[in-house]
């Protein structure tokens, strides 16, 4: 008798533990999604009331938001959107700069923002060109129903004789000059990368522990999810799924550029938004480029303007671009699938892919 | 009632020491079932939203279609078989229904013109969240 | 040339139709979860071996799979398939589980061993043949469930009627 009623609370035992392990699936994560940029907001907090959290993610929406008003390059008619109908200040700047030749007066975040994108984009060899505007839209991407039906080869050589650069910028007294009349500045490839350091600085002077931000891919964690740390998944080129898991540790930053995240199709090629400033045409040599950035201030930024240079680089030249802008943990999937990784970076993720890891077409790289 | 208790006992008198045993280790067994089957990557269901909101969340295991009024159109979402796929969006470029079946908890789909998003849940996402 | 029938013969002959009838019950009433069902017909197979023998219970067993399906004019379907994998699993759990000294084993025990190997059996067909993508395995622990519950409960269903047929004999 006294065995069986042993039994019972061994079986009551295993009932309570089976409960437990139920209830400790509840965690205090607080996710909200929003549209912003044209793209995906995604904001994880871990370990804050969801009141308080889903307040936080509220004012780093309105925060984007804003930015966005500020430095979109093209009317953007996604969805209903009321208030995109005044032009931003970048599209004023572009407007004086193809009209008049005569210095225009900004804001100081504009002034900050162009400067810093100017260096980067000196010290990328001119690869990050935030000048190329009229390329862009000649190849249809400054616009949500992008593509072309006809390249535009003429317009297209013009534009790359014209050689809009960074350089022929100037700025000084709170005002920005183009020597150059064929500039058309387009952040598009810079202002996510912004707004992830400005969310993460918004967020540690609110004293959050734990989040995780996604703008449209680009992503930054602060501090873990728990007790383990954040862990992001990297996309597939060619699939609705994940090839890689990887821990993104506090204060690191992941980017990627795909030749699938903005595309048209034309005679059976793939033209996607990333454009080689030198010659004017979408890159096709390469799927994706992936970049990993250690924690730093202007980790977003480099998130998001780092895996340019590198995706349009062809192969023998990739290592040097990443080089120019010290990037030592990358990865690049090219037109055939295969990868190249350089060490440092295989190291820190895991791949899901069977294919993937096995290392079948998967070639080490020491930068 | 006592005729209840009385009943309740003789079963509990009916069980010998071996079948306390079996029972037992059956529950173990079944409750590590319960911890390695339910949490594996293999989503369970699919989580929509529209724009910043939860528009639903909806069992895997059905077969059904369901049309969602976004910004710009209809969108419509198809579920078969523990897979879920957008089948019709009202975009221009159609990427939403390119992506095709979504499979494994922490996949996701977007169609960003209609700002309706699909995101496979299960007990254990492989991720927190996607780079792209 | 005729057959002799004895006693003996008579009694499993009925016990069996008894088993059809109980499994043909089963398959007529819709269960509130698919693909979940009691299996009393299980009772009459345990019945069979305390009262028989093993080749008995499994002749039971197998001429139920049988006959049910040729009633329901399921032979040789998908259910007929599920139905027969399930029992020869059982039977042979049966045979291992019949040799547990009876002392410490009633017959809750064996019926609990048999259900268990009765899904697995059913599980592996579905995995293998039916629906081969993975999202079956999503299913085994509440599966697995069903089959501790009705396990058990078969199994006092059992250990009640041999007490009874028990008290029967003894009282003659």
């Amino acid at each position: 008798m006294r065995k069986k009623s042993l039994l019972t609370l061994a079986i009551l035992a295993l009932m309570a533990i089976t409960a437990i392990a139920i209830n400790a699936n509840k965690e205090p994560l607080y996710h909200a999604q929003s549209y912003v940029f044209g793209t995906l907001v995604d904001i994880s907090i871990y370990g804050e009331s969801d009141a308080h959290a889903s307040a936080l993610a509220n004012q780093i929406l309105q925060d984007f938001q804003q930015l966005h008003h500020q430095l979109h390059a093209w009317k953007n008619n996604l969805g209903h959107q009321t208030r995109q109908d005044s032009a931003s200040e970048l599209i004023r700047v572009n407007t004086a700069f193809s009209t008049s030749h005569q210095p225009v007066k900004i804001s100081p975040l504009l002034t900050k923002l162009l400067s810093d994108a100017q260096a980067l984009s000196i010290r990328s060899e001119g690869l990050f060109n935030p000048a190329i505007g009229h390329l862009i839209s000649t190849w249809g991407f400054q616009q949500d129903n992008f593509g072309v039906s006809k390249i535009d080869a003429e317009q297209i050589q013009a534009l790359v004789k014209a050689n809009p650069s960074m350089s022929d910028i100037s700025l000084q007294n709170g005002e920005v000059y183009s020597k150059n009349p064929w500039i058309k500045l387009d952040l598009g490839g810079y202002a996510k990368g912004y707004a992830l350091d400005l969310a993460v600085q918004f967020l540690r002077a609110q004293q959050v522990q734990h989040a995780l931000i996604n703008i449209g891919g680009n992503i930054i964690a602060i501090g873990q999810h728990g007790s383990k740390p954040w862990r992001v998944g990297i996309q597939h080129p060619r699939q609705p799924a994940a090839i890689a898991t990887l821990d993104l540790h506090d204060g690191w930053a992941i980017g990627t550029s795909g030749d699938y995240q903005r595309y048209f199709m034309l005679d059976g090629k793939r033209y996607c938004h990333i454009i080689d400033p030198r010659t004017g045409y979408p890159v096709q040599h390469t799927q994706a480029v992936t970049v990993l950035i250690p924690p730093q201030p202007h980790a977003g930024v480099l998130s998001d303007v780092a895996s340019k240079p590198i995706f349009i680089e062809t192969e023998d030249k990739k290592s040097h671009a990443a080089e120019l802008l010290g990037i030592t943990h990358y990865m690049v999937i090219d037109q055939n699938a295969n990868v190249l990784i350089t060490k440092n970076m295989a190291q820190k993720i895991e791949w899901l892919d069977e294919k993937f890891k096995r290392n079948a077409h998967v070639k080490f790289i020491t930068p | 009632m006592s005729n209840l208790l009385h009943r309740s006992k003789a079963i509990y008198q009916q069980l010998r020491i071996g079948d306390w045993l079996i029972i037992t280790f059956s529950l173990a067994i079944i409750f590590l079932l319960f911890q390695t089957l339910w949490t594996t990557e293999r989503a369970t269901k699919v989580q929509v939203r529209l724009s910043d909101k939860i528009y639903g969340t909806y069992s895997l295991n059905q077969n059904r279609d369901i049309s969602i009024q976004g910004v710009i159109g209809t969108s419509v979402i198809s579920i078969a078989q523990g897979k879920v796929r957008f089948s019709k969006s009202p975009c221009h470029n159609q990427y939403c229904v390119h992506q095709g079946w979504l499979v494994r908890a922490g996949q996701a789909a977007i169609c960003l013109p209609n700002q309706v998003s699909l995101e496979l849940i299960g007990e254990n996402k492989p991720y927190d969240s996607l780079n792209y | 040339m005729q057959i002799q029938t004895t006693q003996h013969d008579h009694q499993i002959a009925k016990l069996a139709a008894l088993a059809i009838a109980l499994h043909m019950i089963e398959a007529v009433i819709p269960s509130p979860i698919p693909g979940v069902k009691p299996g009393i017909a299980n009772i009459v197979t345990l019945y069979v071996l305390y009262q028989f023998d093993f080749t008995t219970a499994a002749w039971v067993s197998i001429l139920r799979v049988f006959a049910s399906s040729l009633l329901l004019g399921q032979f040789l379907s998908p259910t007929f398939i599920l139905s027969l994998s399930g029992a020869l699993c059982s039977l042979v759990a049966l045979g291992l589980a019949a040799t547990l000294p009876k002392r410490l084993f009633s017959a809750v025990s064996l019926s609990v061993i048999a259900a268990f190997a009765h899904i697995a059996g059913q599980l592996l067909v579905v995995r293998l043949w039916l629906i081969p993508h993975a999202g079956v395995s999503y299913l085994i622990p509440l599966f697995a469930m069903a089959a501790l519950f009705f396990g058990v409960v078969n199994g006092l269903i059992a250990n009640a009627i041999l007490q009874q047929t028990q008290n029967g004999k003894s009282s003659e």
